[in-house]
């Protein structure tokens, strides 16, 4: 009898570590960037992501792939502040005025979402669904509510194929025109929503059927058989939250850069 | 794989009628079934095949409302008592498609979710799992992620997580519906090893009977939800005088493919995510011709139905329609293609009819009475009618149809052979994909297999070289004989 594999042995260090673990290091980072005053915490944060992303097997090019949008987003942050924060010491005034305060303000907001979204999504990226869900129920919280957790993962890619499928079938019947005013946004809403939502209804009254029909809610209890346990490697994650909450602390007491 | 008692059903005088419906989904029906029998149940759509199911699952009327007169037994104990000491572990229950049962991220945690429900011992939950997935050949994928797999292999994590409760009572609505020849193959393997090995009694709701033979099981025909025919030991002979044959003889004149082709594939390739579907796929058909695109779960022949749709694009090679043409796309599932409030509305969507072309549209699609119904109430048979008739009431020359057949019973499939041979009438070009292999054998003019090559040509010569390479599951021989 082989007993059930909880992690993998081959796989990159944070997808290894405890899924709390790893929650606990996201708060580190939503801590740090929210609470640092400065723009050198955050800054430090932003790389510390970038190295744990790659420690996680996720290529330079793929983290690039994945973020394309926030950096995109971020850039705009960025200028926008620039452009438009007229205080503090002017550095060019030609077409438009640049000025110092503008460019700490931009480069501080940029870097704020840059690390809330980046981190968010390098949780994401290396924590299995199904290993979050297990370690909080872990933590006592009724079956229930951790089923409900991974029912609603369980249907992320699901609504979005079907999605994108009914846009097709709009597109394939010429249903999809230029929206030109609210009566056409609001049959295009329609037309989406309803067949999506009808899906929906359709897949969860199926999948409740097959829950009840295993034994779902028969006891208030159920046995769960993979616990998530927590191994010496976790002290990387709990060790670096530590840290990011002491450097922010350190920060806001001798307000660092 | 040991279960806990004999599973002998007694169904006495069971009648069930859901609220919103005139007449009764079963009327009064009566069946004993031995304890390690294999009954078949058969019989055209909404004939109660999957009320029967659920109200014997426990399903009906606990979650799903309607009134019930009667009693079922399990080993003398009624499965309607409120005490009932019946449970998930007594009857199991493997619904027609795999994707709407699979309620957990990970193959593992797939089949250990019901053991896992029954509060049994974690060593005693990991036993079953293991002893599942071995019966079932599938201890490899138990930590894939259930997304990721194919049709075949979600069904028999669906079937291995039933199998981890030990039912003594397997039921199986339509197991096969969804899966490919090679996959569905699989399946009746497996039941056949349920019977012989385990001695469950199964009771198993199909259209394609042949392959079931070798079970020597009962069979059950309910029409308009009344048992009409039962047949002990089922035999080749039995089903064709029953008027149950899977086999098909469509008359159609041969098509000239002379001059210019309407649509030509040229060298087409196509993946994703590093896999590559299509791979330098070279194909000319021509105006009238219907075809037929066969081949395993995967193979790429939704993603050639795309191709030629132009929602997707090659990543080499041209795929080009020599004359404009206007297209119609029939979708593996109707409801993605129903946008209205009522069928009326939904048709006038391609074009407004008069109420005499409206009965009468409706009517040939067996759908009369339904004008003013919501079009997703109807049930998935019915939602594809309508979507077939919708996409014929704009006369498309190209017509794509992913796996119109499925959940339709013979007379309407019949119906659907009409309106393609209308369309050929007309000079449409027709790609039809489809896993129903005697029929797309005997309508279309030429095959298209994509699997481990692609190999196309007259159907005969296609089902041959098919049949060399032993892949006779996508040989008609298969579905209609009587398969070792």
């Amino acid at each position: 009898m082989m007993a059930p594999r909880v992690r993998g042995e081959r796989e990159a260090l944070l997808r290894q570590t405890h899924p709390l673990a790893n929650l606990l290091l996201l708060t580190g980072f939503l801590v740090a960037v929210l609470a640092s005053p400065g723009l050198a915490v955050r800054l430090g944060a932003l790389v510390l992501i970038i190295l744990l992303a790659l420690l996680s097997g996720e290529s330079a090019r793929s983290f690039l792939r994945k973020g394309r949008f926030v950096i995109s987003f971020s850039l705009l942050l960025f200028v926008a502040q620039v452009l438009f924060v007229t205080d503090g010491r002017v550095i060019v005034h030609s077409l438009v005025t640049l000025t110092d305060r503008g460019l700490v303000l931009g480069a501080q907001m940029a870097l704020r979402f840059l690390v809330i979204v980046s981190s968010s999504l390098l949780f994401v990226g290396v924590t299995a669904p199904d290993r979050l869900a297990r370690a909080i129920m872990g933590l006592g919280v009724p079956y229930r509510f951790g089923s409900v957790f991974v029912l609603a993962l369980r249907f992320v890619p699901f609504f979005r194929e079907e999605y994108r499928t009914i846009r097709e079938a709009q597109h394939m019947r010429g249903l999809d025109r230029p929206i030109r005013n609210l009566r056409a946004l609001r049959r295009s809403i329609r037309y989406t929503l309803l067949p999506v939502l009808t899906a929906g209804f359709v897949r969860a009254d199926s999948i409740a059927i097959s829950m009840k029909g295993r034994g779902f809610g028969l006891y208030p209890k159920r046995t769960i058989t993979r616990r998530e346990r927590w191994h010496l490697i976790d002290l990387v994650p709990l060790g670096l939250f530590a840290s990011l909450l002491g450097v922010t602390l350190l920060a806001r007491r001798w307000t660092w850069p | 794989m040991s279960c806990a008692s004999a599973g002998e059903i007694s169904v006495q005088s069971l009648t069930v009628r859901y609220p919103d419906r005139k007449k009764p989904a079963l009327d009064a029906v009566s069946e004993r079934i031995r304890a390690g029998e294999t009954v078949v149940v058969t019989g055209p759509s909404g004939s109660g095949k999957t009320t029967l199911f659920r109200v014997l699952a426990g399903f009906v009327p606990s979650m799903i409302r309607a009134k019930v007169k009667g009693d079922i037994l399990i080993d003398g104990v009624s499965i309607f008592l409120e005490d009932s000491p019946l449970s998930a572990a007594d009857v199991g229950l493997v619904q027609q498609d795999p994707d709407a049962q699979i309620c957990t991220l990970n193959v593992w945690e797939e089949v250990a979710f019901g053991p896992e429900n029954l509060c049994l011992a974690p060593e005693e939950v990991i036993a079953r799992v293991e002893e599942s997935l071995a019966f079932l050949g599938i201890s490899h994928l138990s930590d894939r992620e259930t997304i990721h797999l194919s049709g075949g292999e979600k069904q028999r994590v669906a079937i291995a997580s039933i199998l981890a409760l030990r039912p003594q009572v397997i039921l199986l609505d339509e197991p096969t519906a969804n899966l490919d020849p090679l996959a569905a193959r699989g399946v009746f393997d497996l039941l056949r090893r349920l019977k012989d090995e385990e001695g469950r009694t199964l009771i198993v709701a199909e259209h394609r009977l042949a392959p079931l033979l070798p079970l020597h099981p009962r069979l059950v025909l309910l029409e308009d939800g009344s048992v009409t025919k039962r047949q002990a030991a089922v035999q080749r002979a039995d089903l064709d005088r029953l008027g149950l044959r899977a086999g098909w003889e469509i008359p159609h004149a041969s098509v000239a493919r002379q001059g210019t082709p309407a649509l030509v594939l040229d060298n087409v390739s196509f993946g994703y995510d590093g896999a590559r579907l299509l791979d330098h796929l070279s194909l000319q058909v021509w105006p009238g011709e219907i075809l037929g695109v066969i081949g395993p779960n995967g193979s790429g022949k939704t993603t050639l139905l795309r191709l030629v749709a132009g929602l997707e694009r090659p990543s080499s090679g041209r795929v080009v329609q020599t004359k404009t043409m206007t297209p119609g796309y029939v979708f593996q599932q109707p409801h993605q293609q129903i946008f209205e409030r009522s069928v009326r509305l939904e048709l006038a969507l391609d074009g407004t009819m008069d109420c005499g072309k409206l009965a009468s549209v409706l009517s040939r699609a067996r759908l009369e009475g339904f004008e003013e119904a919501p079009p997703l109430s109807l049930s998935q048979g019915e939602q594809r009618r309508l979507t077939v008739t919708t996409t014929l009431s704009r006369a498309p020359d190209l017509l794509l149809l992913d796996e119109p057949f499925i959940g339709q019973d013979r007379r309407n499939v019949e119906w659907l052979v009409s309106q393609l041979l209308a369309s050929r009438e007309r000079g449409a070009v027709t790609l039809l994909v489809s896993h129903d292999v005697p029929l797309v054998g005997a309508l279309c003019d030429r095959l298209l297999y994509l699997g481990e090559e692609a190999l196309e040509g007259e159907a005969s010569a296609v089902f041959g070289r098919l049949e060399k390479s032993g892949r006779e599951a996508f040989t008609p021989g298969f579905w209609e004989g009587d398969p070792a």
